[in-house]
């Protein structure tokens, strides 16, 4: 849909450096919004900022008629998106895309490098609500910015979380694909497998490219299927543009594209040609 | 007061009104149904096609400038054949006009295309892109010599029953040799204007923004060329001109009917809003209603008067 929301909050979630912020818009889109679909926000009344901004749906709260976006301050149009106050209304486009599947059963496994961690929150709130055990492995660069983050959030939803960072400050010291690859092999040594037990894993991934392709790559080897969500550039977020595509191929190796606003932005891990060369 | 009367003739066509979708930003006529379904509008344009299938560019293919944005999209299509297969039997029951644009690299393809393309498919009218900027010999030079975009139009036209409209590239020192070489060639309309090439650099990374290094600008940035264009084109040629170059709003397409142009087409300002081209209509009609026109043929190049 396309419509006005009010805001209902707009502020900083930790320390303010970081440029990390929260945003609640009431209206009807948290009716429709699955965890991994998208918003297509319009930062400004004029021309400059000419194009909308894609931010996530980081939770999603139907009764309240409630949406989060967690966002970083990176450029022009979320600079001006951070001004916006409660009370003022901004004009929203969604919910778009398709987001991650919930599985029937067993244990869902979110991926996260720093700020991809946002898109997850709804969906380990959605998984935890249908009795799914979710695990978060979290990695990003310091403890600092695993705060600013929204980590606060995650110890409330009382989840297990493995969390990982580049200098130790928080956790253990190293990359998140580390603690995972530790858990896909005891995964995998589980005898009986824990699939034919009714206890398959499937893993939802955010972050760096390069950290995607990695967790994609360890899943696949321990045979757990894996999804990831992408980013590209967008103008029109509803796939008319053919800005925002995605490169994709099949088990015979053909290559095609997608576009990430309305296949995606969630793919299957294997599908993902990454860093295509066309 | 009676409605005002929007119905526009163009190229042989009775369009229900001026309002047209830029090829590129309209999708095939689905995208947009939630917020602009086709049957509102008087025509819509769809993704240029090529005679095989395109990948396209590689990533990224847009970043946004002020009041505007550079796109090198690649005329990624999904080529001629799989066009008439899967896209073709559900445009043609759209109740509106269709037009296809066609791409080519060479008199060839362009010719190919038009043979397929005739008015037993269902549709209203051929749109040759001679003039796209971002692919690597792309039909650019039709867009900038005079005498090969006549040859390339006279050549879809023997091949087709549809009426041909020539879209026109701004990138060239004189439009107006460019729209009276296809009115020779027989175009039947022209649309203008394509995108500016241009491009931008990441001073962070320093590197070009786009994978392509050069793309086309569009939007509200570019609009003072498009409308100046139209104006010259209209006075010098006896076919109607279809407008576009950033319009957003209804007093930019106002601007370009009262340049001169028979009807205006809404690309970029589609992105900003999904809704612009009914928001646009209907200031238009609340001008003509506050002017006395009673259609909207009525504007068409006033300012030149
Ligand atoms: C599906 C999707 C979901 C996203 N979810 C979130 C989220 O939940 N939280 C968050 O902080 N960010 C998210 N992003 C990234 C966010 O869209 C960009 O950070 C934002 O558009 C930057 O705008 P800007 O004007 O501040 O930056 P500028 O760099 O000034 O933007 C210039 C142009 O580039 C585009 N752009 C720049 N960086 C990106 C990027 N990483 N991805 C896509 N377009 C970009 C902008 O939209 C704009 O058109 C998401 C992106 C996508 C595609
Ligand atoms: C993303 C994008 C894709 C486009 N693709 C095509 C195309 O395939 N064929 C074509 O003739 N023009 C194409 N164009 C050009 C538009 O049809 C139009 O001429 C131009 O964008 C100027 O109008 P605007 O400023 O309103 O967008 C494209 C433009 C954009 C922004
Ligand atoms: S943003 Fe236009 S196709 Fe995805």
């Amino acid at each position: 849909m396309l419509i006005d929301q009010e805001i209902v909050l707009n502020e900083i979630l930790g320390s303010a450096d970081l440029g990390i912020r929260k945003l609640v818009l009431k209206g009807p889109i948290a009716q429709q919004a699955k965890p991994g679909q998208f918003v297509h926000l319009q930062v400004g009344s004029t021309l400059d900022p000419l194009l909308r901004r894609p931010i996530s749906i980081a939770a999603i709260d139907p009764e309240c008629q409630e949406i989060t976006l967690l966002y970083k301050i990176k450029g022009k149009g979320t600079e001006l998106l951070s001004k916006a106050g409660p009370g003022q209304k901004l004009n929203l486009l969604g919910p778009l895309g398709k987001g991650f599947t919930l599985p029937a059963q067993g244990e869902l496994w979110l991926v996260a490098g720093g700020i991809g961690v946002f898109p997850l929150y709804a969906l380990a709130a959605a998984a935890k609500k249908q009795g799914l055990t979710v695990r978060l492995f979290w990695g990003g660069e310091n403890s600092s910015l695993l705060e600013c983050s929204g980590l606060a959030m995650w110890e409330e939803l009382g989840l297990p979380l493995y969390l990982s960072t580049l200098d130790g400050s928080c956790g253990k010291k190293g990359l998140v694909t580390e603690f995972l690859q530790e858990f896909l092999q005891a995964y995998r040594q589980s005898d009986p497998s824990p699939a034919a037990a009714g206890e398959p894993v499937q893993v939802a991934a955010c972050g760096p490219p390069g950290m995607m392709q990695a967790v994609t790559a360890d899943c696949l080897q321990a045979g757990v299927p894996v999804e990831v969500s992408l980013e590209e550039h967008m103008a029109c977020g509803l796939g008319a543009c053919l800005g925002c595509v995605a490169t994709l191929q099949d088990r015979q190796g053909r290559v095609r594209r997608a576009k990430v606003c309305q296949d995606g932005p969630v793919f299957r891990g294997e599908e993902v040609v990454w860093n295509a060369s066309c | 007061m009676p409605p005002v009367d929007f119905r526009t003739p163009l190229a042989g066509l009775n369009l229900r009104n001026p309002l047209v979708t830029c090829s590129g930003t309209y999708g095939f006529g689905e995208e947009y149904q939630d917020y602009c379904p086709p049957e509102a509008l008087g025509a819509i344009t769809v993704k240029g096609i090529t005679p095989e299938p395109r990948l396209g560019n590689p990533l990224p293919r847009i970043t946004e400038t002020p009041g505007g944005m550079l796109n090198a999209v690649g005329l990624e299509n999904p080529g001629l054949g799989e066009f008439l297969r899967s896209y073709l039997p559900r445009l043609r029951k759209l109740p509106t006009a269709v037009i296809v644009n066609i791409s080519g690299f060479a008199v060839e393809d362009y010719v190919q295309m038009a043979r397929a393309l005739q008015s037993d498919c269902g549709l209203a009218a051929i749109e040759v892109n001679i003039s796209c900027p971002n692919v690597k010999h792309g039909g650019m030079h039709f867009g900038t010599d005079p005498q090969s975009a006549q040859e390339v139009i006279a050549a879809v036209k023997r091949e087709t029953d549809l009426p041909v409209i020539a879209k026109l590239s701004p990138n060239v020192t004189d439009i107006v040799a460019m729209a009276r070489a296809v009115e020779a060639g027989g175009a039947d309309a022209v649309s203008l204007i394509n995108t500016l090439l241009g491009m931008s650099i990441d001073i962070e990374k320093r590197r070009p923004f786009l994978a392509n290094i050069f793309g086309g600008l569009s939007g509200p940035a570019i609009r003072p060329v498009a409308v100046r264009m139209v104006w010259q084109v209209a006075q010098a040629v006896q076919i109607p001109v279809i407008g576009m170059g950033g319009i957003t709003v209804w007093q930019d397409a106002v601007e370009f009917m009262l340049a001169g142009a028979s009807a205006v087409s809404i690309g970029t300002g589609n992105f900003v809003n999904p809704r612009a081209p009914l928001a646009i209509l209907a200031g238009i009609e609340q001008y003509c209603r506050k002017n006395g026109l009673a259609s909207s043929r009525d504007l068409v190049g006033l300012a030149q008067r």
